[in-house]
């Protein structure tokens, strides 16, 4: 055990997130963790109020924030911790209104509810045959066969990149998923990550402002050239587009599969009808144990809550995955229930900043959890350890051995 | 003359993403949950009304044909 209570990173923490933020929740709902100095915000009711009041909780949290990165990283990465956040300050995530509206318009209709649904079908086909590769060996490790690469292709294909430059992205993601990690030797592989990141990128921008073509980098190449975006914004925002849609799907894809395995009887009503339960199920997938469990703002201004005083430049974390277990909101919270509904959860934020791949996310994880119930009706757990990355934002699987047949 | 359309927006959908406010401010506004409502059913040109219908990242948003009853989007 660990003994100070207000260490988010303490293996138990991490293990289970929903013991140690669901105890917060109704006992002291806007916490002073004194360790990383932070508020902690975990209602959901709280949670839907801080994140759509925009004007009150900056999202500019890399920019504006001059205090040292917790967990501490090493002496000796302070000049990378720069680098780090120069980039990250141009991520669309990074941006409070007038320029998040303007960014945010630009590159809006590429991802609306219509044009993501378009994809389905090249979903189910990547999805198919990832599942072809694995099918015959009767096991596989979920995280490697399936959550990581199926974004990978994905992501690669929204770029407009070659099949063969897949390998190449897919290591390059991996770095990248160093942001927000816990260990002290964190920014080197993120940086790598970042500059091989933006010089494969470059030479792309430069082809798709003199040739667009049907891919995301030419939406932003034009926005580029319409003067919304700088070309370091836009090399930016293409990595940030393979970040989040990577750790993101991967976690969404190991998570639910997990759920779905431990709940045998919510499986059984999973493969007795796959197409036909499908949406409900997953979006109980994604409240019941988010593929991001929390994120952060700062104050834009002195704010009270639950009587107590956030002055301006604070940083405050709002956790997803206890808010998603909110008993004030969902009926038994602790119970996964396929069938839940309505189900508003909170996994995809709220407010201005609300997820732009939200539509992606949640066909790629249909598409999957369709397949396996399809598939590998007697899909089951092959092993008794799991662990999980030492991260505070992310609900990351290490691996995830399943078996059938 | 252009139809009347009756537009609706669910509130157990909406998140307050502020596309439609920010597409047709004549017609939605955010309530004090900073849920969008409309103020205005004709604030906004039938074109501007579906794409912000289109741009709603929840499809929250309902549009129909106010004499005819016909449903203008979601398309089905």
């Amino acid at each position: 055990m660990s003994h100070d209570p207000d260490d988010l990173f303490a293996p138990e923490v991490i293990a289970d997130p929903y013991g140690y933020f669901g105890h917060l929740r109704e006992t002291d709902p806007l916490h002073w963790n004194a360790r990383s100095e932070l508020w902690i915000v975990t209602r959901y009711e709280d949670l839907v109020w801080l994140v759509r009041h925009h004007e009150l909780f900056s999202s500019a949290v890399i920019k504006s924030d001059q205090r040292p990165p917790y967990p501490p990283i090493d002496a000796e990465d302070r000049g990378l911790f720069d680098e780090v956040r120069h980039f990250r300050s141009d991520q669309l995530v990074e941006q409070d209104r007038p320029a998040h509206t303007t960014m945010r318009e630009a590159v809006h209709e590429y991802f609306t509810p219509t044009a993501m649904e378009s994809w389905r079908p090249f979903v189910r086909a990547a999805v198919a045959e990832l599942l072809d590769e694995v099918a015959p060996q009767g096991r596989m490790d979920v995280l490697q066969a399936l959550a990581a690469p199926l974004p990978v292709r994905i992501i690669t294909h929204m770029m407009g990149v070659p099949s063969e430059d897949r390998d190449h992205l897919r290591a390059l993601a991996d770095k990248l998923l160093y942001i927000n990690r816990g260990e002290s030797y964190r920014m080197k592989p993120l940086m790598e990550g970042i500059g091989a990141m933006m010089a494969y990128v470059e030479p792309k921008v430069g082809q798709r402002v003199l040739a667009p073509e049907n891919d995301f980098i030419s939406v932003l190449a034009a926005a580029e050239k319409d003067g919304v975006f700088t070309r370091h914004q836009v090399l930016v925002n293409t990595a940030l587009l393979l970040f989040a849609g990577h750790e993101t799907t991967m976690n969404l894809i190991c998570n639910g599969t997990l759920a779905l395995v431990r709940h045998p009887e919510q499986w059984a009503r999973l493969t007795a009808d796959p197409a036909g339960t499908v949406r409900v199920a997953t979006e109980e997938i994604l409240r019941y144990d988010p593929p991001v469990k929390s994120t952060q703002r700062i104050a834009a201004t002195d704010v009270e809550r639950h009587g107590k005083q956030i002055k301006q430049g604070d940083r405050i974390r709002w956790i997803m995955a206890a808010a998603n277990r909110d008993p004030r909101v969902f009926e038994h919270p602790d119970r996964f229930d396929v069938s839940r509904s309505p189900n508003p959860h909170v996994s995809f934020g709220s407010g201005i900043h609300y997820c732009l791949g939200a539509t992606l996310a949640r066909v790629e994880g249909q598409e999957v959890f369709r397949a396996l119930a399809e598939r590998f009706p007697d899909l089951r757990l092959d092993t008794d350890r799991l662990e999980y990355q030492p991260s505070i934002q992310f609900r990351s699987l290490k691996s995830l051995p399943v078996a059938w047949g | 003359m252009s139809r009347a359309l009756r537009t609706t927006v669910d509130h157990g959908r909406c998140v307050g993403n502020a596309q439609c406010v920010n597409l047709a401010p004549g017609m939605f506004r955010h309530n004090e949950n900073v849920q969008s409502e409309v103020y205005d059913p004709a604030g906004a040109p039938e074109a501007v009304v579906l794409k912000a219908a289109r741009f709603c990242p929840t499809s929250a948003i309902r549009v129909e044909d106010a004499a005819t009853g016909e449903v203008l989007f979601p398309q089905p």
